[in-house]
């Protein structure tokens, strides 16, 4: 029974610190695959602790198995990769918080497609540091300090300026003004009803054969319509024609606008002919010689 | 004129409120008295409890049998309540969360939940039930049949012999258990968010294992540690000073189960005051 009792008890405390132990690392490490170590150096570890992920290409490929701070206060970071991953030549490391309860990760980054990769104990070169939540938060601050002074400028504007009770007024005005409107539309829409109901009316009292008699009179008058339109549109083409001859110095209409010498010529006789007629009016007796005997 | 002799004031002038004061004091006096009367006895025991820890050959024998029925007798009765747990704080988790948060977060709440409270404390508060009061029967009937008298007659310590064996085992044993009901209920956890709810396993574990620390687990066994100590001492103490008969017994057992239960919530709310700060990642 002593026997029993003992190994009973043997064999449960094995158990339990055997999952104890496999549970831990399990939880720990990430799994339980077997790796090798490479290392990565940062300035800037951001709460990174051991048993966190690493992941290549967004696929959790090993854990972080030490941190370490150097005499020059770089953090040296070892990752144990698994064994079924490499990492290719180029890749580069930084620091990522993974989810949003402020645990971090590795993230590994390939920026070339090669067939060599990173041996056991090979440096991985760290990439730049991704945005921290120190820098979101910077955002978020310089974005709520903008939408103050935003908000104070409205403020400026709307109230202490009277802005508000402007646009207030101003809205007030606009909707007296659609108020008037409104009435007039309602008004012009009653007057239109009443003009169709009195276009009913006409229309229901005209007579269809003045209606045709009335609407070949029109038919009529389009067709002469018509007919003076062909004369006029000849007309003119003989007056383009008669001016395209004048434009041109033919004729004697031609010649008299367009010749120069003609017009100076007719311009001398004409003063000519003023002369006269002043010297015949000075001096009619030169001119008409009128006896009797 | 002389004053009036106030000590011939006939007493019947206040009879109810002098009676009832006096009663209400007295009654607070004995409560008291009784509570550091309690407190004393306890400490008294401790004391005979480290002396008895000198009787090694006495107790050594009897230490391995408790943590059988401690431990072992225990291991599936604890295994299925952590499971039924975490199964079901699983699936509350799983259907409390608004839509867009990302589902790995069941995962990580369950192994929290499960390790940090649950695990540790239902496992004492199961134990305190069917371990505790089993303990509590067992003393208290040796007691009023005064097996124990008869112990002390042949020179035997009852106290190494049936005292400090059980506070082994139990300081041992609970914090074994302890890890078997973290697993049941972290597993049956998972095992109810991906068949019953719409949790994928690889979101589960994938927050199980987010900020992970291993002081989470150490936190869990020494609250375990502390309930397996209480659990003992407090069951073994209320049946070893049992008294009155077999009416006795049954008051020293339904006492030994409610103020253990009450112990092992203080404690844990005193570990959590004074541990969760270190949990902080």
């Amino acid at each position: 029974m002593k026997r029993r009792d003992e190994v009973l008890v043997g064999i449960v405390a094995t158990a339990a610190v055997g999952l104890g132990v496999v549970g831990s690392l399990y939880l720990a490490r990430g799994g339980l695959l077997p790796g090798y170590e490479v290392y990565s150096v940062y300035d800037w570890g951001s709460g990174l602790r051991q048993g966190q992920p690493v992941m290549l290409s967004g696929v959790s490929v090993g854990y972080v198995s030490t941190t370490d701070i150097r005499r020059d206060g770089k953090l040296v970071v070892g990752m144990r990769i698994y064994n079924r991953y490499d990492v290719p030549i180029g890749t580069t490391s930084k620091v990522a918080p993974n989810g949003v309860f402020g645990d971090m990760m590795v993230t590994l980054h390939p920026s070339r497609v090669t067939d060599e990769h990173f041996a056991p104990g090979d440096t991985i070169p760290a990439g730049p540091p991704s945005v921290g939540i120190g820098e979101i938060l910077g955002k978020v601050d310089t974005i709520s300090r903008d939408i103050g002074a935003l908000t104070a400028a409205l403020r400026s504007e709307l109230v202490d300026a009277k802005g508000l009770a402007e646009l207030r007024a101003t809205v007030a005005s606009a909707h007296d003004l659609i108020e008037t409107l409104d009435r007039v539309a309602t008004e012009q829409s009653r007057e239109l009803t009443r003009t169709q109901q009195a276009v009913r009316r006409v229309a229901g009292a005209v007579d269809s054969a003045q209606v045709d008699s009335t609407i070949r009179a029109v038919g009529d008058l389009s067709t002469n319509m018509a007919v003076l339109g062909a004369d006029l549109r000849a007309t003119a083409a003989n007056l383009d024609a008669v001016l395209k001859k004048l434009e041109a110095g033919q004729g004697s209409a031609g010649l008299l606008l367009n010749d120069p010498g003609m017009y100076r010529d007719t311009r001398a006789l004409l003063q000519r002919l003023d002369s006269l007629t002043a010297d015949f009016q000075r001096n009619p007796r030169k001119y008409i010689k009128f006896s009797v005997f | 004129m002389s004053a009036p002799d106030l000590t011939e004031r006939p007493t019947e002038t206040f009879p109810v409120v002098q009676a009832g004061g006096l009663r209400f004091f007295r009654w607070m006096g004995r409560r008291a008295l009784a509570l550091l009367g309690g407190i004393g006895a306890r400490v008294l025991f401790v004391g005979e409890i480290r002396r008895a820890l000198r009787e090694g050959r006495t107790w050594r024998r009897e230490v391995f049998h408790q943590m059988r029925a401690i431990g072992v007798d225990s291991l599936p009765l604890t295994i299925m309540v952590a499971a039924f747990i975490g199964g079901v704080i699983a699936i509350q988790i799983r259907y409390q969360l608004f839509p867009g948060i990302q589902l790995s977060i069941v995962g990580l709440s369950t192994r929290q939940i499960v390790i940090l409270e649950t695990g540790p404390l239902l496992t004492g508060l199961v134990l305190a039930g069917r371990v505790g009061a089993k303990m509590t029967a067992e003393i208290a009937t040796m007691r009023v049949t005064e097996q124990i008298d008869a112990l002390e007659t042949l020179a035997f310590d009852p106290v190494a012999y049936l005292v400090v064996p059980r506070l082994i085992a139990g300081i041992v044993m609970l914090p074994i258990l302890t890890v078997f009901a973290d697993v049941a209920g972290v597993l049956a956890g998972m095992l109810s968010s991906v068949l019953v709810a719409d949790v994928q396993l690889a979101q589960f574990l994938e927050g199980v294992r987010l900020g992970y620390d291993q002081f989470q687990v150490t936190y869990s066994l020494i609250k375990a540690t502390l309930f397996g100590g209480a659990i003992a001492f407090l069951c073994t103490f209320e049946g070893y000073k049992t008294f009155g008969g077999a009416e006795g017994v049954g008051k020293s057992t339904a006492r030994a189960v409610v103020i253990t239960s009450i112990a092992i919530l203080i404690l844990d709310a005193t570990t959590a005051v004074l541990l969760a700060p270190y949990l902080q990642a």
